[in-house]
């Protein structure tokens, strides 16, 4: 494998930009060099003939996820994202000794890479080529099905944690109750804590 | 008439000129720049996505750029005018002959007027915010064919031929809410950033039953290139045909991407004093503007592209000897139904009032979201027991059917929660 000027350059722009998600002191601006980060990604994987892998990536990951990100940021620290605190020193050794040995594993991973000798050929890694190798039942089905089941099972756990004493009704506004049915209840406390709905 | 040059073949094309291909690439993707500049080491010659010599395909951009602000300047006094004529009134008619320069007074009005940038904004991301809109708006009109291979004099009349295009088309608009995002927070006022929270809810909700209604047509289809979706039409007929479901939500859903008058939280004016882009002044508004009609031609032009055949001409007129001759122009009908759906989201936008927000949500997740799943579902039946693909043009036509049944019988909807007036009150 060559090293050329464009694989320093990713390296650096890969580096620079997770750096910044680490240093910045705004919590939005560190959102926004996480994209940066992504995009880049999402190139790197472009230019290793992944292209189905790159756009998912940059709509999973690039797209949802970090909205999500801000919209915690946002809604939870009441819009005041700038933590005001560098962040970096006051992680533990732990962390950085766990992130030197994870470069370490990586870099001997690197040297040792072999490229499998009938890797097939996936078409520039567009959805034609990679659809039939994971809906294969002799090659990647069952490992797609139980990954997908995990992260329903974590969906159904995240709903069922947050979910408050009453049910909200989105269809009939608090203000304009319905005229055939009860006013509804008045919110219930919060007895132990359980119920996550605050404000 | 062909005119002599050389594409691909070439014998200096067969020269590994790697910061060509690479350059090729950069101007392809735009954003991501380091990564596609990686990729001139790893295929140095062919690269399928630009069919065109590079200094081509910047000429074609500038062109798509350039068209596209024209017609967002344009658009504005059209919609003016004809919303004017929909409410019997005058519209703006004293600027140029008909008002046709009123475009042009507007830019020069919006370029001068005072920018303000609010003291306790985030500066950085303050200004960042509508360059990302209209950035990420600008990028995606390059993937929509405008006619057959070589019919740009010669050239390919497209820019980039993606073969993940539809997957492009998402990620790119996916980024463009991060304009509206950061508008609203780097504003620090709270109407501004409840605005942009608000609305970019909304944009990520409606972002989901788009990408939902369009899995069946790419499952028949079986491509995301948008030119081979636009070719398939051709052999097998309008992709409307079997999908009018998915069709008709793509439609409702691209409607509430470009943020147009029934789903136009962003511009609540009555209740958030304008939303995300509240304290933005001059031309920083006049971006975000922009980037809103430009979202607005895109989907214009992507909805015939997918479902209506694209550039070409509806099949049964290519049947009659002479008006297949005269019309099989390769632009006309591309810009014909583009302006079709350009008037369409005008005359809807003088015709519908706004949605409240909880309506707006409810009719996404409630309403198209399900729905869009439940064709799909059905549209992956078909396809997979290979029933022949009358069966989805049956059913498209059941669910026409079922829809005018439910619109007609469906009573009246009564105001909720407010006294009845009855007749002697």
């Amino acid at each position: 494998m060559s090293v050329g000027f464009w694989e320093i350059l990713a390296l650096l722009l890969l580096v620079g930009t997770g750096l910044a998600v680490v240093r910045l002191q705004n919590a939005v601006h560190a959102a926004l060099a996480l994209i940066a980060n992504f995009l880049v990604v999402a190139g790197v994987y472009v230019a290793l003939e992944a292209r189905f892998v790159a756009m998912i990536q940059i709509i999973v990951y690039a797209g949802a996820i970090v909205v999500l990100f801000l919209f915690v940021i946002m809604l939870l620290s009441a819009a005041s994202a700038n933590v005001g605190q560098d962040l970096l020193p006051r992680l533990p050794w732990v962390a950085g000794l766990g992130a030197a040995g994870l470069a370490a594993v990586l870099v001997y991973a690197l040297t040792r890479f072999q490229p499998p000798a009938n890797a097939p050929a996936l078409g520039g890694g567009l959805p034609q080529a990679l659809g039939p190798l994971l809906y294969d039942p002799e090659k990647w089905l069952y490992a797609l099905l139980v990954v997908g089941f995990l992260l329903l099972v974590a969906t159904v756990a995240a709903v069922v944690l947050i979910e408050p004493e009453r049910i909200i009704s989105a269809t009939s506004h608090p203000a304009h109750p319905r005229q055939d049915q009860k006013p509804t209840p008045p919110m219930t406390e919060q007895k132990d804590g359980k119920a996550v709905v605050k404000r | 008439m062909k005119p002599l040059r050389s594409r691909g073949q070439g014998v200096e094309h067969r020269v590994q000129w790697n910061l060509r291909s690479s350059l090729q690439k950069l101007a392809a993707y735009g954003p991501l720049l380091a990564g596609f500049a990686l990729s001139a080491e790893a295929t140095p010659n062919a690269n399928p996505d630009l069919t065109d010599p590079l200094w081509m395909v910047g000429i074609k951009a500038f062109l798509v750029i350039f068209g596209l602000l024209t017609a967002f300047a344009y658009m504005t006094l059209i919609e003016r005018r004809l919303l004017a004529r929909i409410q019997i009134r005058q519209g703006p008619n004293r600027v140029g002959p008909d008002g046709l320069l009123q475009p042009l007074a507007d830019a020069i009005k919006s370029i001068f007027k005072e920018d303000l940038v609010v003291s306790r904004a985030d500066k950085v991301v303050f200004v960042l915010a509508p360059m990302i809109s209209v950035t990420f708006a600008v990028l995606t009109f390059g993937l929509i064919p405008f006619g057959p291979k070589d019919a740009f004099f010669g050239y390919d009349p497209w820019v980039i031929n993606l073969d993940v295009g539809l997957l492009y088309v998402f990620a790119v608009s996916e980024i463009a809410i991060y304009g509206i995002f950061l508008a609203g927070w780097a504003s620090n006022s709270k109407y501004s950033l409840l605005g942009s929270l608000r609305s970019s809810a909304s944009l990520i909700s409606y972002e989901l039953a788009l990408g939902i209604s369009l899995l069946a047509p790419v499952l028949l289809v079986g491509s995301l290139n948008l030119r081979e979706i636009v070719e398939w039409q051709h052999q097998n007929g309008w992709l409307i045909l079997y999908m009018l479901p998915a069709f008709a939500i793509f439609l409702l859903t691209s409607m509430a991407e470009a943020a147009r008058t029934p789903f136009d939280l962003p511009e609540a004016e009555q209740e958030l004093v304008g939303g995300y882009n509240t304290e933005y002044s001059s031309i920083k508004w006049a971006l975000f503007q922009m980037a809103e009609y430009i979202h607005l031609i895109t989907a214009a032009a992507l909805i015939p592209t997918i479902f209506l055949g694209g550039w070409r001409m509806p099949g049964f007129m290519e049947q009659i000897p002479l008006i297949g001759g005269l019309f099989a122009l390769p632009y006309l009908w591309m810009f014909i139904k583009i302006a079709l759906f350009l008037f369409f989201f005008i005359w809807v936008r003088g015709t519908l009032f706004r949605l409240r927000y909880d309506q707006l949500m409810v009719f996404s997740w409630g309403r198209l979201f399900p729905l869009a799943l439940a064709w799909f579902l059905l549209a992956a039946l078909v396809v997979a027991f290979k029933w022949p693909m009358a069966v989805l043009g049956w059913l498209s036509l059941l669910s026409l059917v079922v829809f005018s049944a439910y619109v007609v019988l469906t009573a009246q909807p009564k105001p909720r929660g407010l006294p009845r007036m009855g007749a002697g009150d």
